[in-house]
């Protein structure tokens, strides 16, 4: 119990500094008040257009199209992640070593950086662009399982979390894994969702989807959020996705911690 | 005039030498963009794949837009969109003294320098799909050809007017990495069919900020859409670009150092 709440006050210490070092950037996060905006009436006219003369497409109505945009974009605000930029930085500057002496676990106090940051997240860009979304486009942004959502939301939030962690640690092996972080944010934007719903896919492709973490990371939460979840064909309740959502975390922490105990054995301390 | 060209040959020269020496790093940077150009254009596929689409607009006219943009985008990437990145790094290290003490154009010589080969495989993926749209429709005469030369090239005015601008942004807002993104959702509006867009929105992309003409316009030439007001576009995006160098040299003057 001491233990657990040692941790909560370091998480707790790590998260506040973030937030407060961070915030003299905030200028930086409110650009997303602009951009996602722009970017939401893009989609908006784009979808109005698709829209025009039939009710739905691949079983998705436009106000469903509209809040599956709106709620990824929001989502998205609450997940974003670059520990892996931070982590390659780490290793190659041979700075990690501070951290791989410190009573501390790197992975725990990335956590809770990124905690701090995506605080600052929810305040300058989640709330701003709800209100934006909900008052100026009138888009319906009224989760339909609140608590499901939340829970969905955190689950994405960790998911992002910990595979950005294992692409950091990529550069324990590589020492420019620049190109490795490029290519999983190519296929991420595409296979999570961000871009169009996965049911856009060949059904091949969807099933192989449900296999793969990116589903987890947007499309999970998204139509958590819409209340209706069906990928390749198969309509799934909502507790039981988020159910394969905490499976798929799991997983992913699991292999997270045995490639850092693999990462800690090849470990030199001396960068590249 | 002849000694910027022998600059620009020389930056050309250093780029090459070190895509060479890089070699893997180079070609990896030039698959990853590569992959990227035929992943985005995949999503007008999916769309059009499930049935629906653009009224008017077939999958190969709104791919030829698509296309069209990528080719803007990637000679825009080789040749001036460095300078942004180059001025925003310079600026908040506080290097930028280095560069005013030299005698050419401040701007001339960060583009120079800043040329990259690495947009190449972003302009054959781009020049790939291109193709196979161009194909796909009824073959383009040769005053449409021209046409769509004359919108290209006005359109890649755009491209570094929007790059001088934000370049120009960041002696101001020193070391923010997210304002090529405020210009990227804006130059979105260009990637489609503008008929999607209500008038209030087409004034502002074909006059006030006219990203129309980096894709829309070319490719409307190329299907005989060509029409008048697209040529008067042509006079915005002249003024855009002059703006973008006057602002960008205003920014230069006053300038004071000590980075941020």
């Amino acid at each position: 119990m001491r233990a657990l709440k040692r941790q909560l006050n370091v998480l707790r210490a790590v998260a506040v500094v973030t937030y407060k070092e961070w915030s003299a950037y905030r200028t930086h996060s409110m650009v997303s008040i602009l951009v996602g905006p722009v970017y939401f009436i893009v989609q908006y006219f784009i979808w109005t257009a698709l829209f025009k003369g039939r009710t739905e497409i691949n079983g998705m109505d436009l106000n469903q199209m509209i809040t599956y945009f709106g709620a990824s974009t929001l989502i998205g605000y609450l997940t974003m992640d670059f520990a892996d930029w931070n982590l390659q930085m780490l290793i190659r500057t041979g700075k990690f070593l501070t951290f791989a002496l410190r009573p501390i676990h790197h992975r725990f106090f990335a956590l809770s950086q990124k905690l701090g940051h995506r605080f600052l997240g929810l305040i300058f860009e989640f709330i701003p662009c709800y209100i934006i979304f909900s008052v100026l486009f009138k888009a319906p942004l009224m989760p339909a399982h609140i608590g499901w959502t939340v829970l969905s939301v955190a689950l994405a939030f960790l998911m992002v979390f910990y595979i950005h962690y294992i692409l950091g640690m990529t550069a324990f092996w590589f020492t420019q894994a620049s190109g490795i972080r490029r290519v999983f944010d190519l296929l991420s934007g595409i296979f999570s969702g961000v871009y169009i719903p996965l049911v856009f896919f060949p059904q091949w492709l969807q099933k192989a989807l449900f296999f793969m973490p990116f589903s987890y990371m947007s499309y999970v939460p998204v139509m958590v959020f819409t209340g209706i979840f069906t990928l390749a064909g198969v309509r799934i309740d909502i507790p039981v996705i988020v159910g394969i959502q905490a499976f798929m975390v799991i997983i992913t922490i699991l292999f997270s911690e045995i490639l850092y105990r693999a990462s800690m054995r090849r470990f030199n301390g001396v960068g590249a | 005039m002849i000694r910027y060209l022998k600059i620009y040959k020389e930056c050309i020269k250093v780029d090459f030498a070190t895509a060479s020496t890089y070699r893997l790093n180079f070609f990896l940077n030039c698959i990853i963009m590569l992959l990227g150009d035929i992943f985005f254009p995949l999503i007008t596929v999916l769309i059009y794949g499930s049935g629906a689409g653009f009224e008017g607009w077939t999958v190969y006219e709104v791919l030829l837009i698509q296309s069209v943009f990528t080719m803007s985008t990637a000679i825009a990437d080789m040749t001036f969109h460095g300078i942004m990145w180059a001025t925003m790094d310079l600026v908040r290290n506080g290097g930028m003294e280095m560069v005013l003490i030299l005698p050419v154009d401040t701007m001339f010589i960060l583009m120079a320098r800043t040329f990259s080969f690495e947009g190449i495989g972003l302009f054959a993926g781009g020049a790939a799909i291109f193709t196979i749209a161009i194909l796909n429709i009824p073959a383009p005469s040769v005053w449409e050809w021209l046409q769509f030369l004359a919108f290209f090239i006005s359109g890649l005015f755009v491209m570094m007017g929007i790059g001088l601008i934000m370049a120009a942004i960041s002696f101001k807002w020193v070391g923010n990495s997210r304002i090529p993104e405020i210009f990227d959702c804006i130059r979105s509006f260009g990637k489609y069919p503008q008929s999607v867009f209500p008038k209030a929105i087409l004034v502002f992309t074909s006059f006030l900020i006219p990203v129309a003409m980096i894709a829309y316009c070319p490719a409307a030439a190329l299907l005989g859409r060509g029409n008048m007001t697209m040529f008067l576009m042509i006079l915005p995006c002249v003024i855009f670009l002059l703006f973008g160098i006057f602002l960008y040299k205003y920014m230069v003057r006053l300038y004071q150092g000590v980075g941020g």
